[in-house]
């Protein structure tokens, strides 16, 4: 084989080299296709995700008497790369469920990373001082609030509205739950419901009172 | 209620039992009534005669009559085992009604005065689901069936056999009066025909006969459905002929569809292998054995129940009962059987009603599917209560309670030694999320427990105080009140609830409970109906039925003065348009003034109280209410009450 020959084999070579690289990746691309985000939604609300971390994974932990956060955290924005974030949900630790692989696949668990990686991070909004309780509990019975949640908050399973007295969530995500809820709750927007509105429909549900241990009440152990 | 001329009963008997004579001949030929009467037969045919020849031809007017062919009629309904027909009095059925009190006696069936044709079917449709037949309502063919019809619809969504009966004068020469006119149709069926199982019009008494027992046979063959048959009035009221050969068919009972031996096989095999098997019911239990083989089956597999509560289908203390885990199950489930789910499709989707309407199946992509349901054995076009199609991995057209044994006892057949401890382990799992589901539920219920209005859980909570030691049964839905009693109370027995009206027609609760108490009566059960305000609007004279007949019944209202679905759903039109979010209450609520249901009730001989908005006074108002009960009389306890 004469050098020139060589010298034209190992073209031929890198040119089949290069070619089966430019093979692999595109394999590898359709093997693994773009995320999607709106799917990520989608399968946000399907697996019920929003339930405990707020329709844009804002989390609703409160700050607890031991001074430390508790109750699901704020999955928006999250640190975790995505294959944390995917182990985080097949073995989670504390009281969230596992979800496995036939519940939702790592592909959805991806779309539903780049979904809370999207979502925009809610400035935290502080409950006004000036707040009125007695004008929320006028809002709330007018504004229809009871329809689903009951007179008092006490939430109902038929409706699938969920106990709002007290509040579970603080005013922060609670404002963002009624901008952008998931489920069957509809959207209130400023202009139907403002701002300092809903800071006193949540001064007024704040004032209700926590209910009696069930075990106190004889009726409720029969 | 119409009334008919007596004066032209003789040219109707003479002129129109020779035109019956005819078609029963037709009808029954080689009979001695068909060789008896052969120039009467023909008489109308061929010779035209003007009212007047009429009269001078007749030897001598007759008058009476000692036996007519509604008095055949109560015989064949009697056969049947027809225990009551609701009626409100119509003259299309003046015969029928007659034979009923005097030749029948107004025993089997007895006559209950209706004050709707509504509350006749409602009452019906309660009835049936507690005695497991039909009873017989009466109405006009025309503006009787049209107050009818949906109280029908309701039934035959709900699969429930009730028998119809509507009057008709179908001969055009022989109606009197403008009333008769109006009150007479070429097609009296044709406005219920979408929604029975089954409809005739006898021009006969043997074609009655034949007719009524088939009517009776198709209603109760699953899927039961209602059944209708239209009667003319002169077929009722003119006479039998003395040499007629009548006679009452005999009834035989069909059995009901089982499932294809193969496809339950192929289901067995799926189910015994499932790691997460489900078994939601929907109507699976028709009589008290259907709850048993239910039991058998879930215990066979160890597997979860979701009981969709159409009937009493799965005691709700048993450990496998786990209804208030419905979505968490059916999310993780690799196998899931609906049994006569009403909506199977609805069943595995979750639905969001937004700007778009959308939906997302929440069972897992590699899910089998299995369906048992009578429904696929009769579908109709018109009307859409077939809900959407489900695929399903296997299918099964059959009548589950029926199929249930093969099932179980294929099951058990394909479970190996090697599942015993899984079976176990599951169990043991789900018992554990049974009591924690409990408690759950009692920590919510105790959420606004001093509220006033009184909350619907604290409702429940003192209702079941009072009953739980009595032999109780609960023939209300419990949909409008966030289903607080199925979550709090011991159900057990197939009387201890009856699911709800099916067609989601309003205004069938509280007649379906009247019904439901008449039957209940002879077993001297504490029957209770929790009661919403709207749905008794509709036809409140339904009270009058109760007091009237002694029918012991307890009603308690859910008097949320309002029709609260509706509030919600105007009141998510005004979110969406982001406007007027605080006038939804315009024509949806029941205010201004507020409804004194107690009054309306002792307005018509029913023990009434209230209204009760304070829930310390709801205990003593139970007690005192369920000693009337007891005495064999209806009472009423008007509760203003949180809206669900």
């Amino acid at each position: 084989m004469t050098t020139s020959i060589r010298i034209a084999a190992k073209k031929v070579q890198f040119a089949a080299f290069m070619l089966s690289l430019v093979f692999t990746c595109s394999s590898r691309l359709q093997a693994r296709p773009p995320t999607d985000p709106q799917n990520g939604k989608a399968v946000f609300e399907k697996l019920g995700c929003f339930r405990c971390h707020g329709s844009a994974g804002e989390g609703m932990s409160q700050p607890s008497s031991a001074g430390k956060d508790s109750g699901p955290p704020k999955i928006a924005s999250t640190h975790l790369s995505l294959q944390d974030f995917v182990h985080a949900v097949r073995e989670p630790k504390g009281q969230m469920p596992p979800f496995g692989p036939k519940q939702v696949s790592d592909a959805e668990l991806a779309d539903v990373y780049a979904f809370l990686q999207a979502a925009a991070s809610q400035p935290k909004i502080e409950l006004p001082s000036t707040a009125n309780s007695q004008n929320g509990e006028h809002l709330y019975a007018n504004f229809g609030c009871y329809e689903c949640h009951g007179y008092q908050g006490q939430g109902s399973v038929q409706t699938g509205g969920s106990r709002l007295g007290p509040p579970q969530i603080p005013f922060s995500g609670f404002v963002s739950y009624v901008r952008q809820p998931a489920g069957q709750m509809p959207p209130y927007t400023p202009k139907a419901v403002s701002d300092a509105q809903l800071a006193d429909i949540y001064s007024f549900l704040q004032s209700r009172p926590q209910a009696a241990p069930s075990k106190s009440i004889p009726l409720l152990n029969k | 209620m119409a009334t008919r001329n007596k004066n032209s009963i003789n040219r109707r008997n003479f002129l129109k039992s020779a035109a019956v004579g005819a078609a029963a001949i037709s009808a029954v030929p080689g009979t001695a009534a068909a060789s008896a009467t052969p120039a009467a037969a023909k008489v109308p045919a061929a010779i035209p005669i003007s009212p007047e020849a009429e009269l001078s031809s007749s030897p001598a007017e007759i008058l009476t009559t000692d036996r007519s062919g509604s008095d055949f009629m109560v015989d064949v309904i009697k056969s049947l085992g027809i225990e009551y027909v609701c009626a409100n009095p119509g003259s299309s059925f003046r015969g029928l009604h007659e034979s009923i009190i005097n030749y029948g006696g107004n025993r089997s069936p007895e006559f209950i005065t209706c004050c709707h044709e509504e509350s006749s079917v409602g009452m019906a449709h309660g009835y049936a689901k507690i005695e497991g037949k039909p009873l017989l309502v009466m109405a006009h063919g025309t503006v009787g069936l049209q107050h009818a019809a949906m109280a029908v619809y309701n039934a035959y969504c709900d699969r429930v056999p009730i028998m119809i009966i509507g009057g008709n004068l179908i001969d055009a020469t022989s109606r009197i009066s403008q009333v008769e006119w109006a009150h007479s149709v070429q097609d009296a069926a044709a406005i219920l025909r979408d929604y029975v199982k089954w409809d005739d019009l006898p021009i006969s008494l043997t074609h009655f006969a034949e007719s009524t027992v088939r009517a009776y046979k198709m209603a109760m063959a699953p899927p039961m459905l209602p059944v209708l048959l239209i009667v003319d009035g002169e077929l009722q009221e003119n006479p039998i002929c003395a040499d007629a050969s009548l006679k009452v068919p005999r009834l035989t009972p069909t059995a009901p569809p089982v499932g294809d031996s193969g496809a339950i096989q192929e289901a067995a095999k799926l189910l015994v292998s499932a790691q997460n098997p489900v078994l939601i019911a929907g109507r699976s239990a028709r009589t008290p054995a259907g709850i048993t083989c239910l039991v058998e089956l879930a215990e066979s597999l160890q597997a979860p129940v979701i009981d969709q509560m159409d009937r009493m289908n799965f005691p709700t203390r048993h450990p496998l009962n786990q209804t208030e885990r419905s979505r968490e199950l059916i999310s993780s489930a690799d196998v899931i059987v609906g049994l006569e789910v009403n909506d199977f499709w609805g069943a595995v989707h979750s639905f969001r009603d937004q700007m778009e309407r959308t939906s997302l199946s929440i069972a897992r992509s590699d899910a089998k599917t299995i369906s048992i349901n009578s429904a696929n054995l009769f579908v109709k076009s018109n009307y859409q209560n077939f809900q959407r199609y489900p695929e399903v991995d296997i299918d099964i057209p059959a009548d589950t309670e029926a199929t249930l044994p093969a099932l179980t006892e294929a099951v058990k057949r394909n479970l190996d030694v090697s599942r015993k401890s899984v079976l176990s382990d599951r169990r043991a799992k789900l018992a554990a999320a049974h009591d924690e589901s409990l408690q759950r539920t009692r920590d919510a219920a105790a959420y606004a427990w001093d509220a006033s209005p009184v909350s619907t859980a604290r409702l429940s909570a003192e209702l079941w105080n009072q009953i739980k030691d009595e032999d109780w049964s609960l023939v209300s839905t419990v949909g409008f009140l966030s289903r607080w009693p199925l979550r709090l109370w011991d159900f057990e027995k197939s009387y201890h609830y009856i699911g709800g009206a099916g067609g989601y027609g309003i205004g069938y609760n509280a007649p379906a409970s009247v019904g439901a108490a008449l039957a209940n009566r002879k077993y001297g059960r504490l029957t209770l109906n929790i009661q919403c305000d709207g749905d008794l609007m509709y036809a409140p004279g339904v009270l009058w039925t109760a007091a009237h007949h002694r029918i012991p019944l307890l009603t308690v209202m859910h008097n949320n003065r309002g029709y609260h679905q509706e509030v919600m759903q105007v009141q998510i039109m005004a979110d969406r348009h982001s406007r007027g979010i605080d006038r939804a209450k315009i024509g949806t609520t029941l205010t201004d003034p507020h409804i004194d249901f107690a009054k309306l009730a002792q307005s018509m001989g029913v023990y009434a109280e209230g209204p009760i908005a304070d829930p310390k006074d709801l205990a003593p108002a139970i007690t005192r209410a369920i000693q009337v009960v007891k005495r064999g009389e209806p009472a009423l306890l008007d509760v203003v009450t949180q809206p669900r």
